[in-house]
Formats: C-alpha cells, structure tokens, sequence
C-alpha cells in the first residue's frame, strides 16, 4: 500500500508484526441479537455526557438555540455554569469554542448536523481544525432521517468534515453506540464531528458492544459472497438486507463502521480480500463518505472488486413529512441495500424480498 | 479641525452604486434574463398552478387586511390540523405583516422574500386565499411527496425566495434590489426577516451593504416575536436596542404593533419613495389571534390535536362573522 495513512489521534493495538490488524469475528463475532422492530431509549446521548461531565470538569457545553433536541437540556440543569447559549449564531459558536479549547476546556458543541457543517465550515477548518483543538462537534438529525426539507437535511456533513484534515469523523450506529460516544471521542487528541439520531434511538447491539476509534465491527464473518459496510443508521437496514441474503443463499460478511475517518482499512482490507463483491450504506450522499472511504482503500490496495454504493444519489431530497418516505424515495431502504448486493454479485432472476417490520410506538425497524 | 474630521475631509467620498433615476448601462444589460421558473405539472410531482406574485400578470386585491388576516389565521389551522402539529405560531404572528403586505405591494411586480423558512405557512395561506395556490395543492402542505414542504425550500410557490436556513434572506433580498437598480427598475423588495435571525452575523453584512448603497426600494418587515426554539429571545442574546442597531447601519426604522395591520398598511405606504432602505419592527406574539391556546404553548412548534383545531376553527369563523 502505498497511501500515507496518519497517525490515528488515540491509542491502538497492535499486532505483534507491527500492523494494526484484527483477526476477523473473534471480537465481534456474533450478529446482534434481536430482529426488528428493535426498542428504543430517548437521550442516551445527553445523560451519557452528564455522566462523563461529573468525573471531567473541563468539560463545557455549548448550544445553537437547540438544547433540548440535542438533549443537552439534562446538561443545562445538572452544570448551568458550564452550560453556553450560543444562541443562532454557528460562526461564532466555532470560533469561541476554538479558544475555550485553547484555554484547556473541551468544548461539546451542539446543533443540527447541518447548521454544524455548512454555515461555520470556515471557522471549523480555520479555527478548529488546522489548531488541532479539542472541540467536539456533535451533529443531530442525520441525512433524510428528518422531516425538515434540504435546508435541515444533513446529506452532506461527513464528506465535508472528512475533508478536513485533522478531524476525526463518527456516524454511530445504535443507543450502545450513542452511550458510549462522548467518553470515547473526550480525548481524541484534535477535533471530532459524531452526527447522531434525534428523539428514539433504536437499541441493536448487546450490553457488551464496546465502540472503539480504531476498529470496525466484522458483525457476521462468514461471508465469501458480499462484503457489506455500513454506518449510523444504515445498520439496522444492513442487518435486515444480510439476514434476507443469507436466506436466499448468498453469504455476508456485515461491517459496522462507526468511524469513517480515519478508517480502519486494515480490517476493511481483510473483508474485502475474502469477498467476490463490496457494498457500502450510508445515510449520506454517496459522494465522501463511507461509500468513498471505502472505495479509496480498496482501490489503493488494488484489489479489483465489483461495489456498489447505497445512498442518496446525487441529489436534494424533497418532498418530506416522514424520515420512512425519503429513505424509500432515494433508495436507503433494506431492499436497496438487498438489489445492490444482488447487482454486485451479478446474480441473475429477482433479488430476495425484504420482509417488512412494523414498528409501534417506542419501536424502531428500518425501511 | 479633529482629526478624524480632518481625514475623512481629505477621503475620497465612498463608493456606491448609481443611485436610482441614474442611468446605467442598459445595453450591457438588457440581454440578461431571469431565471425561469419551471413548474413540472402536477403529474410529474409539481403543482397544478405555479404563481409567485411577482410574476408579471399576476393580479389581486386584498380589499380588507383585517379580516384578510383573520382569514390567513383560518387557513393556517387548517393546514397543521391534518398534522397535529406545526408552525402554525409564525402564522399567528405573522398574519397582519403578511396581510398588509399583499394588500400594499404591486402584484405582478414587487418582489417577496421570506427569509425564515417555518413562516411560508402565512404566505401559502394568503396565496391559497387569493386563488393564487389551488386547492388541491394547499392540501398536500407538509405531507410526503408535496412539493410544498411545511419549512420552505428553493421550489416553494409565491415567493421569489425562501430560506430553510435561517439568516440568510436579507441578503437575497439585498440582491434583488440591488439587481433592480442595476437594471433601472424601481418595482419595490419586501422580505420577512425574524428577530431570532438578527442572532445570525450575515443578516448584518447584509444590513450593512444595503444601507451603505443606500437601497431604497427595499422594505424589510422584522417579526419581533421574542421567540426562539430554546425560549424568549432575550433570554438567549441582547438583541435591543432593535431600532438603533438598524439606524447605525444606515436604515430608516420604525417600531409598530405587529398586529395592528393598517399601521403595518401605512409604514409600508408611507415608505414607497424612501431614500434609504426601511425596517419595520414589529412587536407582536406566536399565539395572537387564538385565545383557544393553552397558555404555555411552544409558539415555535404549536401542537394541535383534533379537537384544539376544532376550538381554533370554531373561534376564528366566528370572529370572520364578526367582522363581515
């Protein structure tokens, strides 16, 4: 390989010939129990970050005027002291929490997922990122999961975060994910960008699911056929489309990418070698994200495997009441993931069907 | 002398843009067009009538901005009832702006923006009132597949401009004007800005370039409703003085009561041969015109089950009859 990977900004294991690598299922090697509808839990994010806050005191938390729907309203009352009302103001929430970071704080900033992108993407590179602070920016309502039209619509935020040097970029999958996220990324040494559901957060691995910034979840190992990575709220969906594979005879290797930049190509290497072809879901633009991540990888290792990438196409998504309607309408359901394996694979006749899943109140299945 | 008196005595006098009855260079001009607006039809997922009001041949009368208001308030009901919930308060605070808007500006000519996406809501029900939306598109407010969408979006009918994200109108609306004068026309631009946007620092860029050049066909109607998602807004950021922030930056300002629409009526008359740009403040609540709201509803996301939006059609066809 000839690509000049940086030195990840947090501690890994290696293997004792120097590479970090992991032999594929014997950490991860169990598919999450449970099927679909999955239960949900409401803010484990904000009670997470109170949490690590009581044992950090340099932690500090700043809002864009959208406390309670990034859950930050448990903050405000358990350290008003330390609690920031940056009101609608992104540019300047940047650049003052780019001094607080100077100062020995590490800020926790929050707002939409858009609004953390686009409007402060200058402060972000110029004050945040070429610095290297500790800031966290924490990005709520990913991709088309939000009923707000493009203007609220996060399509766009990990290719433009990933671009940044310096950062590192999350998109976490579930509620043990979201637990674990804030004491994860506290001490990365540099900025973080974490985009993370709003309201129900569906519940899909065990208690024992450990998130780590320098490795990929191998969920189902056995897989020769496809190799399908996939994040955040792609997952649910992946783990439907390979159980519904898996029935028709087509065996998969699943993926958890919580962490796209940096990627941990070694195990994303290893899966790919072992698979005829490669799909990547994302809640996401196709274009930067995980989809090009992995790309680049296996391309830079030369390996020549057919892929398909499962996202929004080139394109705003319109037309929104519910998350469900745009996740059918640009081509993030389970059967979009399904189709795109079954075309990878060059597989003749008609793909497998989904099987739907109903989710109640408090429930959470994927499209 | 001062000193600094002294200096700017011996500075060049600032540049700006020829003011309006200067000639600019028409030939160099006349060639561009607008951009058009394409309308797909219903059948390819757009609507069955596209009118923004500034299209040319566009014709109205608003002949009672009172009870138009109160009919703007109805209709706005009527679109979040089918949700249960939705910004039907940026309607209730909007309604007399928006109404002595579309009875004050030239339809076919003057230009609208609506900076804060949430309040398309009181446009689309004017329009739907005036015939200019049908019927059976109002209908699809905010549900999947319209290409009404309840925040506004670059495809949204009746206005020359939307932002879902916030901020970021004023300067639209400084660039149409500016266009305007470009051009040598002198037709007016009105944009609907919110006090929670004044929170925003390209609202002031903005602010500050129209009032440098002097802008005077552009009238901005700023909805003090002291609202934001996360509470008041002064409780969140300082943003008085209001009216002396605007004349700073070189604008006329004027403080009004938001809900009384012919004093809206008359500023904005009052301000149609200005020679600088003008602001109207306008102090008014998210919950005004409804007295069937609890008292502690969210004035940015009211909720509003069946048989609230039964109460709320219930009181305003009465205060319609009332007012006949």
């Amino acid at each position: 390989m000839t690509e000049t990977v940086r030195t990840p900004p947090y501690p890994t294991e290696s293997a004792p010939d120097g590479k970090n690598r992991h032999r594929i299922g014997r950490e991860f090697g169990t598919l999450p129990g449970g099927h679909p509808p999955y239960p949900t839990v409401l803010k484990p994010y904000g009670q997470s970050l109170v949490e690590l806050a009581k044992q950090r005191e340099e932690i500090v938390c700043f809002t864009g005027d959208l406390t309670r729907q990034c859950e930050i309203d448990l903050f405000q009352d358990a350290f008003p002291e330390r609690f920031i009302h940056a009101g609608m103001a992104e540019a300047n929430m940047m650049g003052m929490a780019a001094s607080l970071a100077r100062d020995g704080f590490i800020p926790f900033v929050h707002t939409f997922g858009v609004f953390a992108t686009r409007r402060p993407l200058d402060q972000i590179i110029n004050a945040i990122a070429f610095p290297n602070l500790k800031v966290r920016i924490l990005g709520f309502m990913p991709g088309v999961s939000s009923p707000g039209g493009p203007s609220h619509q996060a399509i766009d935020d990990v290719a433009l975060m990933r671009a940044i040097p310096n950062l590192t970029v999350l998109d976490v999958a579930d509620a043990v994910e979201v637990r674990q996220v804030a004491a994860a990324i506290v001490d990365v040494d540099g900025p973080v960008y974490v985009r993370l559901k709003r309201g129900e957060i569906p519940v899909i691995f065990g208690d024992d699911h450990v998130l780590r910034l320098d490795r990929a979840n191998v969920l189902t190992p056995e897989g020769g056929d496809v190799a399908l990575f996939a994040s955040g709220m792609m997952l649910a969906s992946a783990l439907a489309a390979t159980r519904a594979l898996e029935d028709a005879g087509v065996s998969v290797s699943l993926v958890n990418v919580p962490v796209i930049k940096p990627l941990d190509t070694a195990t994303v290497l290893e899966v790919a070698a072992q698979a005829k072809a490669l799909v990547t879901a994302e809640n996401h633009v196709i274009t930067g994200g995980l989809g090009s991540a992995v790309a680049e990888a296996v391309a830079e290792a030369g390996l020549g495997r057919p892929l398909r990438r499962v996202g929004l196409r080139d394109t705003f998504a319109e037309g929104s009441r519910t998350g469900p309607y745009l996740f059918t309408k640009y081509g993030l359901s389970t059967q979009s993931v399904i189709d795109a394996a079954w075309n990878a694979l060059g597989r003749g006749g008609k793909p497998p069907t989904a099987a739907s899943a109903q989710a109640d109140d408090g429930e959470y299945a994927p499209v | 002398m001062p000193v600094d008196e002294a200096a700017s005595a011996a500075r060049p006098p600032p540049t700006r843009l020829a003011a309006d009855g200067q000639q600019p260079r028409r030939d160099a001009i006349d060639c561009l067009q607008p951009l058009t607006r394409q309308n797909p039809g219903r059948e390819n997922g757009g609507m069955s009538v596209t009118t923004h009001v500034s299209d040319p041949g566009t014709h109205f009368k608003v002949e009672d901005p009172a009870r138009f208001a109160t009919l703007i308030r109805l209709r706005a009901v009527r679109m979040v009832a089918p949700l249960g919930f939705g910004y039907l308060g940026q309607a209730l605070s909007s309604a007399e702006q928006v109404a002595a808007l579309f009875a004050t500006l030239t339809p076919g000519e003057d230009r609208l923006v609506c900076s804060p996406g949430h309040y398309v809501i009181g446009f689309f029900a004017a329009a739907a009132e005036l015939g200019l939306l049908a019927e059976e598109d109002i209908k699809t407010y905010g549900q999947d597949g319209s290409p009404i969408e309840a925040i506004g979006t670059e495809r949204s009918p009746v206005l020359d401009y939307v932002c879902g994200s916030l901020g970021q109108g004023l300067s639209a609306a400084v660039g149409f004007a500016l266009s305007d004068r470009m051009k040598g026309k002198t037709r007016r631009t009105f944009a609907l800005i919110s006090d929670g946007e004044l929170e925003e620092g390209q609202v002031w860029e903005a602010a500050m370039f129209a009032g440098h050049h002097r802008l005077n066909r552009l009238t901005v109607l700023l909805d003090a409703n002291n609202s934001q998602v996360d509470g008041p807004v002064d409780e969140i950021t300082t943003l008085e003085p209001i009216k002396g922030k605007w004349e700073a930056f070189g604008w006329a300002a004027h403080e009004v009561d938001g809900h009384d629409v012919a004093a809206i009526a008359e500023v904005l008359e009052r301000t149609a041969n200005a020679e600088q740009p003008h602001v109207l403040i306008n102090r008014t609540s998210t919950v005004h015109g409804l007295r069937c709201l609890p008292a502690d509803a969210d004035g940015h996301f009211i909720k509003l089950p069946p048989a609230l939006a039964a109460a709320a059609e219930a009181e305003l066809t009465a205060e319609l009859e009332r007012l006949a």
